[in-house]
């Protein structure tokens, strides 16, 4: 009976882990093995070549890789800051018993529920050369011209990460609530009491009782910070001169524009590496979290 | 009972006005221009409210491309991927909750693992897969590898819902004979519908939005979502914004619906710990 149960048990958990197998597991494998090979779609008929570590010789001395990189990097560090800062803030008022509880929730919805597309599509109008902004500006007296916001590199970049964080801090903000609620009043309470101020109490009681749920938040956003791919193409699509072109852009188009598949597999590679070294400095809130 | 309004709150409720309008800007001025004439948003000062209002903004929007079908389409898949994503995901985490199998801890973490996985390192051989199996350019296809994404947060959201239910109601129904398949439907389907509605919701959200694998796995117009279709219309450069963002409102319309009637299951499967990317 006992041994029965456990087959069965097996059984029912086939189809989730076959899907995950055959569709995510193999898939990753074969991009590694494909990055050690020179293969090209146009040149299907000369087949794979295996060439070692040469594509990633090729990816460590590629400028524009570098570039791509360090973008990418930048872009999550700034956003993932400031997406924690204002979604912690966010969370703390949502906390409070004030009216319009329901609104406030409900609003924090819109962005995380659109399409990041449609909101590359939106802000790329608000700070398109004709745009929002630019007509805002314009009818300030002391405006003479309209700035391409998108058109530079440095405000494109900004203008990038200023529509990422309207994206996510919601997510972020609602995640960080779900670890606020579970906290006990009793310990804020107990805190007054002892005339704990306000500042105090949010370090020495809200910081290390949240951290668990915050880790793990700050994790999932900083991979999916780091594989941005939608809301960059719809605003700028890697432009002006590839200046916000992502790693994930980079492979893409290598993969599908220039059929690179060996090279487009290292880049691939060189992203899921960065991600997992930076997934092993969260091992321990990971693991809080299986129990 | 009046509290004192104090400098810190008085910023505090300052930070939280005006990050709601930012919240809600975009929206507005999305849905505002969808009705304005050209000339309206190039107006200085830049306008808010549309001076008339152009239905004909969304009759183009209608005529350019096969709108409907892209709808249609974004519709179904992600119906198939919901329905995949519950079935696969209520019996695994049935058996991870209820059933003594070994490695129960390591799966999990393994789940977590994959659902930290850039989707570039899987798209190629995806693709290739989809190829040798006929599976590009069809709705099933896209479904399958949408919903094998969400898996994840779907377990994970899953399992702390079977954990809810006191195992002395599946004992009991045992002990009346029930079989495996009764037990889910009678015992824990009925018990946890609400959240299994909430999880549902969010990765029907998280399958509409989808666009990377949509864009590369069906490029042609017969499987075309919606999320890709609309950046057609930007490609040809004699598309304005307002028919873009016609097509944009006509694309995120059944999101806002879905969220306007469920916002309470959303809220609930997003504070109850489900992790979205």
């Amino acid at each position: 009976m006992k041994r029965r149960k456990e087959v069965r048990g097996y059984l029912l958990l086939a189809p989730a882990a076959l899907l995950i197998c055959v569709l995510i597991l193999i898939p990753t494998i074969e991009t590694i093995y494909c990055s050690f090979f020179n293969y090209r779609t146009q040149m299907a008929a000369l087949g794979m070549k295996f060439i070692g570590l040469e594509n990633y010789v090729k990816v460590f001395s590629d400028s524009f890789f570098w570039d791509t990189f360090w973008w990418t990097i930048v872009f999550t560090a700034v956003t993932v800051a400031l997406e924690l800062v204002i979604g912690m803030l966010l969370a703390l008022l949502m906390t409070k018993k004030i009216p319009g509880q329901g609104l406030i929730r409900a609003v924090v919805l819109v962005p995380w529920a659109m399409p990041a597309i449609v909101a590359g599509i939106i802000w790329s109008q608000i700070f398109a050369y004709n745009g929002f902004i630019n007509n805002l500006l314009s009818a300030l007296p002391f405006v003479q011209e309209n700035y391409p916001w998108l058109g530079n590199e440095s405000s494109a970049k900004v203008a990038v990460m200023i529509a990422d964080i309207w994206k996510n801090t919601p997510y972020m903000s609602l995640l960080l609530l779900s670890g606020l609620l579970t906290i006990n009043k009793e310990y804020y309470e107990a805190a007054t009491i002892d005339g704990a101020g306000r500042w105090r109490q949010f370090w020495s009681i809200t910081v290390p009782l949240v951290r668990p749920t915050m880790m793990v938040t700050i994790l999932f956003r900083i991979i999916s910070a780091m594989r941005v791919y939608d809301l960059i193409v719809a605003m700028t699509n890697g432009g002006p001169g590839g200046s916000t072109t992502t790693v994930s852009m980079y492979a893409i188009s290598t993969y599908f524009t220039y059929g690179n598949i060996g090279y487009g597999s290292a880049l691939s590679v060189m992203l899921l590496l960065v991600s997992v070294v930076i997934s092993l400095f969260f091992v321990d809130s990971l693991k809080s979290r299986v129990r | 009972m009046k509290e004192k309004i104090t400098p810190v709150k008085a910023i505090f409720i300052a930070f939280l006005v005006l990050y709601l309008l930012a919240m809600v800007f975009p929206l507005v001025y999305l849905v505002s221009a969808s009705f304005m004439t050209e000339a309206d948003l190039s107006a200085i000062p830049a306008k808010l409210i549309p001076s008339s209002l152009q239905i004909r903004n969304y009759v183009t929007a209608f005529t350019r491309q096969p709108i409907v079908l892209y709808v249609l389409n974004s519709f179904i898949t992600s119906f198939l991927s919901v329905f995949i994503c519950l079935i696969a995901g209520c019996l695994a985490s049935y058996s991870l909750v209820r059933t003594r199998i070994k490695g129960k801890t390591l799966f999990l973490l393994f789940v977590l693992a994959i659902s930290l996985l850039p989707t570039i390192t899987i798209i190629n051989p995806i693709y290739r897969m989809y190829s040798d199996a006929k599976l590009l350019n069809t709705r099933i296809g896209l479904s399958i590898i949408s919903a094998v994404l969400d898996l994840p947060m779907t377990i994970w959201f899953l399992t702390a819902a079977f954990k809810s239910v006191p195992v002395s109601f599946e004992e009991s129904a045992e002990i009346e004979g029930a079989g495996l398949s009764t037990i889910l439907v009678k015992v824990y389907v009925p018990l946890l519908k609400g959240s299994i509605f909430s999880i549902g919701i969010i990765d029907f959200i998280s399958a509409w939005n989808k666009y990377l694998l949509s864009q590369v796995l069906n490029p042609l117009e017969k499987a075309r979502t919606v999320v890709v279709g609309l950046t057609l219309y930007q490609l040809e450069i004699s598309i304005p914004f307002e028919i873009v963002s016609a097509a944009s409102v006509i694309t995120i319309i059944p999101l806002f619906v879905i969220v306007l009637l469920f916002q309470k299951n959303i809220l609930g499967g997003l504070l109850d710990g489900g992790i979205k990317e």
